[in-house]
C-alpha cells in the first residue's frame, strides 16, 4: 500500500535535491550511517562510496518518499545484512535519541504543569516505551542474530519461530498507543501556555511515528518475506 | 479518525490509470486520500487499520476471487464498491459492485460521483460520548470484560462491542490505558493515586 506522494527516487537523482524536497530522508541517511554533507553527489555515487547496495537504498528511500515496493522489487533485494544494519541503527535512534528526547520534554512539561493530566501522560508514555524497548531488545538479541546466522550458513538454522503475524500484532500495538498519545494531547488535554515545549514534543512524536511506521513496514513486508525465502530454499551443499 | 477525510482504496494494476485517477482526485478540493493496493488480499489486511469510504477496483482483480470479494464486502458493508471499467466484463461480475465508473468518465463525473457517496451517510460530528457510552467506558476502565459488562448493564455483548467501537471512534483512543487517561481527564472516573 502506498499513499500518492512526490518524487520516486532513481539512481541518477541528486541526493541534496531529494533531501531538500523531503527532509525526512535525513533519517534514512542516518540509519545507513551516511554523512549529511552529500555535496553534489547522485544517489548512485552515495551508495557506492558508502558500500550500500543501491537496490536496498532505493527501496528504503522510496518508502520515506511514500512509495511501497512491489513484490519483484522486494524479492530482488539480496543484501539482507545491510537491511539488518539499517534496522539496528534505527533501534539505536529510538533508544538513545528519540526516547530520551521525548522523556525530557514530558518531564519539563510536568515540572511546569504539576497536574493530574500530565502525570498520567508521563506514566502512559513511560509504560509505552517500556513495551517498545522490550520489542526492540527481542529483535536485537534474538531475531537479528538468528537472521544473521541464517545468512552466514545459508540454510535453515531451526528453533526460532517468529511469525509475521506475531510481529505485526506487536507493531500495531506499538502504533496504537502512539496514536492514543497523540490524540490525548491534540484533542483532550488542554494546557495553557508552553507552546514551544508542546510543539517540540509533538514534532518529536510525529517524527518517531513516521520513522516507526516505515520501520514496521521494512520488518514485516520486506525482511520477513526475504528471510522466509531463505528458510524455504533448499540448502546448497 | 478525522471525519472530513475520505479514504479511497484503489486496486488497479495499471500504473497509468492509477496515477491518472489519483491526479484527478488530488486536484479536487475535497479531502480525498488515495491508497493503492496490489490485490484483494492486501486490502483485506488493511481494512482493520484504516477505514475506507470507497473502494475503486478493476474487475479483473476479482474475476477469479469472487467468493473472497463477496466475503470482504459482507465484512465491510459501509464501504462503497465501485468497478473501474475500461474493457468488457460480464454483467454478472459487474453486478457484484455497488456502482460502475467508466475510464472515459470526465473528471467532473468522477468527482461528482465520489462526492455524492461520501456525503451520503453523514456521521455525527460530535465528539461527546453518550450516557450509555460513558457507562461502558467506566466499566471498561474498571477492568470488566465484555461479558461482565453485558451482564451488569443488561445489554448484549454485541451492543457492548458496538459501544466500544463508537467510543474509540469519537475519542480517537484505542488502548485501555489511553482510555483510562481520557476518563480521568474528563472527570468520568476519579484519579486513584494508589494506581500511579
Amino acid at each position: 500500500m502506498y499513499q500518492t506522494h512526490k518524487t520516486y527516487i532513481t539512481p541518477d537523482m541528486k541526493m541534496s535535491d531529494l533531501i531538500i524536497e523531503n527532509p525526512k530522508l535525513l533519517l534514512l541517511l542516518e540509519h545507513f550511517e551516511i554523512d549529511f554533507a552529500v555535496k553534489d553527489k547522485s544517489v548512485e555515487q552515495i551508495c557506492s562510496e558508502n558500500k550500500i547496495d543501491p537496490s536496498v537504498f532505493l527501496v528504503f528511500g522510496n518508502l520515506y518518499n511514500g512509495f511501497f515496493p512491489d513484490k519483484d522489487e522486494i524479492n530482488a533485494l539480496n543484501d539482507i545484512s545491510i537491511i539488518i544494519r539499517f534496522l539496528k541503527n534505527s533501534h539505536k535512534f529510538y533508544k538513545h535519541d528519540k526516547y530520551p528526547e521525548l522523556k525530557y520534554f514530558i518531564k519539563q512539561l510536568h515540572e511546569k504543569h504539576n497536574t493530574e493530566d500530565i502525570l498520567l501522560i508521563e506514566k502512559f508514555f513511560n509504560e509505552y516505551f517500556e513495551e517498545v524497548l522490550e520489542h526492540l531488545d527481542y529483535e536485537d538479541s534474538v531475531a537479528f542474530p538468528y537472521i544473521c546466522r541464517l545468512i552466514e550458513d545459508g540454510k535453515f538454522a531451526g528453533e526460532l519461530n517468529f511469525s509475521a503475524s506475531e510481529y505485526s500484532d506487536h507493531h500495531s500495538d506499538i502504533e496504537t498507543k502512539l496514536t492514543d498519545l497523540k490524540n490525548l494531547l491534540l484533542k483532550h488535554i488542554s494546557l495553557k501556555n508552553d507552546f514551544s515545549l508542546r510543539r517540540k514534543f509533538l514534532f518529536s512524536l510525529f517524527e518517531l511515528e513516521f520513522d516507526l511506521n516505515i520501520h514496521s513496514l521494512i520488518e514485516e513486508k520486506i525482511l520477513l518475506p526475504l528471510v522466509g525465502n531463505i528458510e524455504t530454499e533448499p540448502a546448497n551443499g | 479518525m478525522d471525519r472530513s477525510r475520505i479514504n479511497i482504496a484503489v486496486i488497479e494494476p495499471s500504473q497509468i490509470i492509477y496515477e491518472g485517477l489519483s491526479n484527478i482526485l488530488m486536484k479536487f478540493k475535497k479531502n480525498f486520500y488515495l491508497y493503492r493496493f496490489y490485490d484483494l488480499e492486501e486490502l483485506k489486511n488493511s481494512v482493520s487499520k484504516e477505514s475506507f469510504t470507497v473502494a475503486v477496483i478493476n474487475p479483473s482483480v476479482i474475476q477469479n476471487k469472487i467468493t473472497d470479494f463477496i466475503k470482504l464486502k459482507s465484512i465491510q458493508p459501509h464501504i462503497f464498491w465501485i468497478a473501474l471499467v475500461y474493457s468488457f466484463y460480464d454483467e454478472e461480475l459487474l453486478q457484484k459492485f455497488n456502482d460502475i465508473l467508466s475510464v472515459t468518465a470526465t473528471p467532473e463525473q468522477i468527482t461528482h460521483k465520489l462526492e455524492q457517496i461520501s456525503n451520503a451517510p453523514e456521521k455525527s460530528q460530535q465528539e461527546d460520548l453518550s450516557d450509555r457510552e460513558i457507562e461502558v467506558l467506566t466499566q471498561m476502565v474498571n477492568g470488566l470484560s465484555n461479558k461482565e459488562m453485558a451482564d451488569k448493564l443488561n445489554i448484549s455483548i454485541h451492543t457492548i462491542i458496538s459501544h466500544r467501537k463508537n467510543i474509540t471512534e469519537k475519542t480517537g483512543i484505542k488502548s485501555l490505558s489511553g482510555l483510562t487517561i481520557y476518563a480521568i481527564t474528563k472527570k468520568i472516573i476519579p484519579l486513584d493515586y494508589n494506581s500511579i
